[in-house]
């Protein structure tokens, strides 16, 4: 007797057996999904201890935040701002991304890859969980000075632990990317082919792998004279309280180098993508890359001007040469958009918005690169004006392009231009009428990391300025957020080539791409494979996707 | 070849292998991280009038020139080693990277005897925060290698270590060598370039 | 229409950019702060026509090569040109040509020293500011939480500032005068102020030193020769009045508390050693009592090691000859500071 057999059920996996793969997954694309979502969540937690901040500082006189709960909040803000949502930003972008484009299977070293992911939320709720031990959370700033820094309680020991858990994270990471670039890139790929985003992964790597490491020796020496007895930092004892400060930003100044590489890298796929031409001076970007990579060794004691022991000619004219190869970002972005055919998506405005906003972070950091200059505005509010428009107007800005980018050919679906284009405006209004009063203010003598000021000093009403643009960033960040959550719901609709015009192998493969990146690779004869695929492609109208 | 591998550029195929490069980045990071100490080491001393500190006193050279000759040997027989697996004489090779493990763990024991016979304690000051630090660190990079050097040896015995592939004995002997010259530059700084 | 909208974004521009010149709010108050503001206009000069060039060149590219509704076709792909990098790299070159020299000068002048007329040694500790003028003798000081120190310096004339740390680094920070240098633990930074205008100026830490950061204040007052001389006679008539009758037993007990002894006056009987004891009644904070020839601190007497709060520690005081002394914390320095006076042989001290 014949037995008919149904055909069986469609029925969703269960959620416990997705979980499951999303915890041990080794694929590149499905870590860089978790290193975005890790990242977007300490966002919004560093997010709200800056309005906490701002709230504060709207009006003089302690109204919510006692002093030691304020230098809490500036503290744990700046570290997990710059450690746990920035970086990781950039790493899981290059995660999802430069396998992808140099046309590799996956990362070097998979199993690497995972364990460097999974000791990020470790390292990052470690530093977070300062704020329930007795004595608070770290309270020394994110730059962590000794000896203030040898004071303070528990909260400063999660704080170091916590930080050397990351940076173990970014170094293990960083090899990963330096030996994926130089070993698994597809036939014809050479590095002067690759994407610039690709070389911005690769610079960045070469600045994690050497840097972090005298972090950590820093690290190990605080650690040392908080309960070891050592006394690297006392001075009484022989020791130098300088010495801390020499061995930071010897690895502080590359590190807002790798905060910023990245986003130069995203910049400069977006504008090309947007405009219709290649990137201008391809490899004066990757010159300048390596340039910038290099000199950002030399110019550390510029943060130390003010200590009166530091040679100022040599690190003025290193910080004042590093402008050098920056401009010629600069030119070279703008020669991409002459004479194009620009489209303004979301990627493209707000890679046009890092353009505006970049210049200007970079500009004001001029006036500190003059020693006698910075004697009147160091650790002042034109400080904070600076990291705030280099980090925000323009690394979270070249992530929001990123974001917007590349949303199509990871999740399928586009983000939603009108809420991008709300998004951006409010943004952009948001963010400069926050931060631009905040040059005005360190003329005026407000120093930075102050939990109150007094009324009398012409300081209030520029402050209460500025928590009123801090109140409409928040606005903009949970329209990213809501943006996100009504995208996913739509159907899978992206075509491999999302914006009918990409230049890199990521737009070669469908979005998302399967598990084992492409089913056929595009050969690779000039930087711009795709672009190449589509020209030989003759009489394909725009927008048509291929067959 | 692996399906990796099928999508890599040839002469990648034929150059470095990657756990090779990935530890050779590493021990450049190592290598960075051992220099802020060192950087520390000399910024110090250059500020300071007497040196070893006058209750500390010049170390004495023994016991460090034993352990100096225990590593710079471990290094010679792990390196005889890595010449035996390339010639296939895996048991030749299991004895020497043996041999190099022991010698590691006596390098560990002598410089805990060491420690013993100091007269100054880690809490007496800034040449012995330095001193402290710097060698213990080294130390806690010995032990690493030590275990790394014991994978290895367990995964020559489970058969996985041949002529053709040795990739983690590559790896491992750059670490390791890299832990002695690690410890020869101490050697140098704190017994050798002292006045005496 | 498209001929007005450029305009009207060159007057947006030329407004946004002259947003930084309403920003320079403080008039300097000393020839080094002069030749900074001056240091100011000049990169600010050099940053507007950057900014004007380059976003200039943004706005422009943004409207006018905006792609039409339409148009599919493919704009000319032009890579570049290694002339083209080189010159990107020549004009920022340039502008480091200029921009460098200049700075150096003024860096020169702002760190000449010359011969000063006035020496004040300041310390920075958690969380105030203290001043001792050591050719005067007079010391003065602002207390944690409390008040700011207050300081007269005479105008015109150069004032060598001696800077110095007794904990933690601090910033002395005094925005008219243009001017801020680290207060470092074991290591001082000298430097020169020569005031140029009348007035009272406000100052405050800059480099975040802990709980107190937000108010470690101090007010420089910029007076006449004869207002300063007389300010001078004022502080040094104070502590001459300073006097106390001794303790009977040569017995003291001293007590700090929010970083203030319970007294800035304490006297024994010449001849016989003194037992002292110490009670610390702030938590977690170290001090310690030391006693000097005076307010200069040429020479210590006398000095227990620090101990941290809550404690009491007992101490022997060795004979000293008649006179009239300085003790301090030397943690905290003038701000936990008073006379100590051994009697003359004949009772009544003073």
């Amino acid at each position: 007797m014949a037995v008919i057999q149904a055909p069986p059920l469609a029925r969703p996996e269960p959620v416990g057996r997705r979980l499951l793969v999303w915890l041990t997954t080794t694929d590149h694309k499905k870590i860089g999904i978790l290193y975005l979502i890790n990242s977007l969540g300490f966002l919004v937690v560093g997010g709200i201890l800056a309005l906490l901040m701002r709230t504060e500082l709207a009006r003089p006189g302690t109204q919510f935040l006692s002093l030691h709960a304020y230098n809490q909040v500036f503290t744990e803000h700046g570290t997990l701002m710059i450690f746990l949502f920035i970086f990781p930003t950039l790493a899981g972008f290059g995660n999802y991304f430069v396998p992808l484009q140099i046309g590799a299977l996956d990362m070097a070293f998979p199993r690497v890859n995972a364990l460097s992911f999974w000791l990020l939320p470790a390292g990052g709720l470690t530093i977070l969980s300062g704020f329930l031990v007795k004595g608070g959370a770290a309270a020394a700033g994110w730059t962590s000075f000794a000896p203030l820094s040898v004071q303070g309680r528990s909260g400063q020991d999660l704080w170091i632990l916590g930080l050397a858990i990351v940076g173990t994270s970014s170094i293990l990471g960083g090899i990963n990317f330096i030996v994926t670039i130089l070993r698994m890139r597809a036939p014809g790929m050479t590095m002067l082919r690759m994407p610039a985003f690709t070389w911005s992964v690769l610079a960045t790597s070469l600045l994690v792998v050497l840097a972090t490491p005298v972090l950590t020796a820093g690290l190990i020496m605080l650690f040392a004279d908080r309960h070891l007895g050592t006394v690297f930092f006392d001075a009484s004892r022989g020791g130098s309280a300088l010495l801390w400060q020499n061995v930071f930003w010897f690895f502080g100044h590359p590190e807002v180098y790798m905060l910023i590489l990245v986003a130069w890298g995203i910049v400069s796929e977006v504008l090309p993508v947007f405009s219709g031409k290649p990137l201008y001076g391809y490899r004066g970007v990757v010159l300048a890359f390596l340039l910038i990579t290099a000199l950002s060794f030399t110019v550390w004691a510029h943060h130390m001007f003010v200590t009166g022991a530091v040679e100022l000619p040599f690190f003025s004219v290193t910080t004042e040469i590093i402008s050098i190869p920056t401009g010629v970002l600069f030119f070279n972005w703008l020669a991409t958009l002459w004479k194009g055919k620009l489209r303004f998506e979301p990627p493209m405005l707000f890679a046009l918005g890092f353009i505006a906003m970049f210049l200007i972070g970079g500009i004001d950091g001029v006036w500190m690169a003059s020693p006698a200059m910075d004697f009147a505005i160091h650790d002042t509010y034109w400080v904070v004006a600076h990291i705030h428009y280099v980090l925000f107007g323009g690394t979270v800005f070249g992530i929001m392009a990123g974001l917007y980018y590349w949303f199509p050919k990871m999740s399928g679906r586009f983000l939603s231009r009108k809420l991008g284009i709300w998004q951006f405006w409010i943004q952009v209004v948001g963010f400069n009428l926050t931060f631009f009063p905040m040059h005005i203010l360190g003329l005026r003598g407000m120093p930075r990391r102050i939990a109150d000021y007094p009324p009398n000093q012409g300081w209030t009403g520029l402050n209460t300025l500025a928590t009123i643009g801090s109140y409409v960033i928040g606005i903009a960040i949970v329209l990213f957020f809501l943006n996100v959550f009504l995208s996913l719901r739509k159907p899978k609709d992206a075509p491999a080539d999302a914006w009918g015009s990409g230049n890199s192998l990521e737009w070669a493969t469908s979005s998302p791409p399967p598990a084992h990146n492409f089913d056929t690779l595009p050969e690779v004869r000039s930087g711009r494979p795709v672009y190449d695929q589509r020209a030989s492609r003759q009489g394909l109208v725009r927008g048509e996707s291929p067959a | 070849m692996s399906a990796t591998e099928l999508f890599t550029d040839e002469r990648a195929v034929r150059g470095t292998s990657s756990p090779v490069m990935g530890m050779v980045l590493f021990v450049a990071g190592e290598a960075m991280f051992f220099a802020a100490l060192f950087a520390a080491y000399f910024s110090i001393r250059a500020a300071t009038r007497i040196w070893p500190p006058a209750r500390i006193g010049i170390p004495e050279l023994p016991i460090p020139a034993v352990l100096t000759v225990t590593l710079v040997t471990s290094s010679v027989v792990l390196q005889f080693g890595v010449r035996a697996i390339r010639r296939g004489r895996v048991a030749t090779f299991e004895r020497l990277l043996g041999l190099t493990i022991l010698l590691g763990l006596s390098f560990l024991a002598l410089q805990g005897y060491d420690y013993s016979q100091l007269t100054f304690g880690i809490k007496d000051g800034i040449y012995p925060s330095l001193f402290y630090v710097m060698t213990g660190v080294h130390m806690a990079h010995v032990v690493g290698g030590v275990v790394l050097l014991s994978v290895v040896g367990a995964q020559s015995l489970t058969g996985q270590i041949s002529t053709a592939w040795h990739e983690p004995v590559d790896a491992a002997t750059i670490y390791w060598h890299f832990v002695d010259i690690v410890w020869i530059c101490l050697f140098t700084v704190f017994y050798v370039a002292v006045p005496r | 229409m498209s001929s007005t909208r450029p305009r009207r974004w060159l007057i947006l521009i030329g407004a946004v950019a002259c947003l930084p010149l309403t920003g320079c709010a403080e008039r300097p108050a000393t020839t080094q702060g002069v030749y900074i503001h001056l240091l100011y206009f000049i990169i600010l000069t050099l940053a507007l026509v950057v900014f004007v060039g380059v976003e200039g060149m943004l706005l422009y590219s943004i409207i006018r090569y905006r792609r039409r509704a339409g148009d599919d076709s493919e704009p000319p792909q032009r890579y570049g040109s290694t002339r083209s990098i080189a010159l990107f790299f020549l004009i920022g070159a340039a502008l480091v040509a200029i921009l460098f020299p200049y700075g150096e000068q003024v860096l020169a002048l702002v760190q000449q020293k010359p011969t000063p007329i006035e020496t004040i040694n300041i310390q920075g500790s958690q969380w105030q500011w203290s001043a001792v003028y050591p050719n005067e003798g007079i010391a003065t000081s602002g207390k944690s939480f409390v008040r700011s120190l207050v300081i007269d310096v005479p105008i015109g004339e150069p004032v060598h500032i001696h800077l110095i740390s007794n904990d933690v680094m601090h910033e002395l920070f005094v925005p008219n005068f243009f001017f801020m240098r680290n207060a470092m633990p074991g290591f001082a930074n000298d430097f020169t102020w020569t005031p140029t205008r009348l007035g009272t100026f406000n100052g405050q830490c800059a480099e975040f030193c802990g709980l107190g950061h937000a108010r470690m204040t101090l007010v420089v007052r910029v007076v006449t020769d004869e207002a300063f001389l007389a300010w001078v006679q004022q502080q040094r008539e104070a502590l001459l009045k300073l006097t106390c009758p001794p303790t009977s037993g040569n017995s003291l007990h001293v007590t700090a508390k929010d970083i203030s002894w319970n007294t800035n006056c304490l006297a024994v009987f010449p001849g016989e050693p003194v037992s002292l004891a110490v009670t610390n009644l702030d938590a977690g904070i170290d001090h310690n009592f030391a006693i000097w020839n005076g307010v200069d601190q040429k020479h210590q007497f006398f000095a227990t090691g620090k101990f941290s709060g809550v404690a009491t520690n007992s101490f022997t005081i060795a004979t000293l000859p008649p006179g009239k002394y300085y003790f301090q914390c030397n943690v905290h320095g003038p701000a936990m500071s008073g006379v100590f006076i051994v009697g003359s042989p004949k009772r009544g001290g003073g």
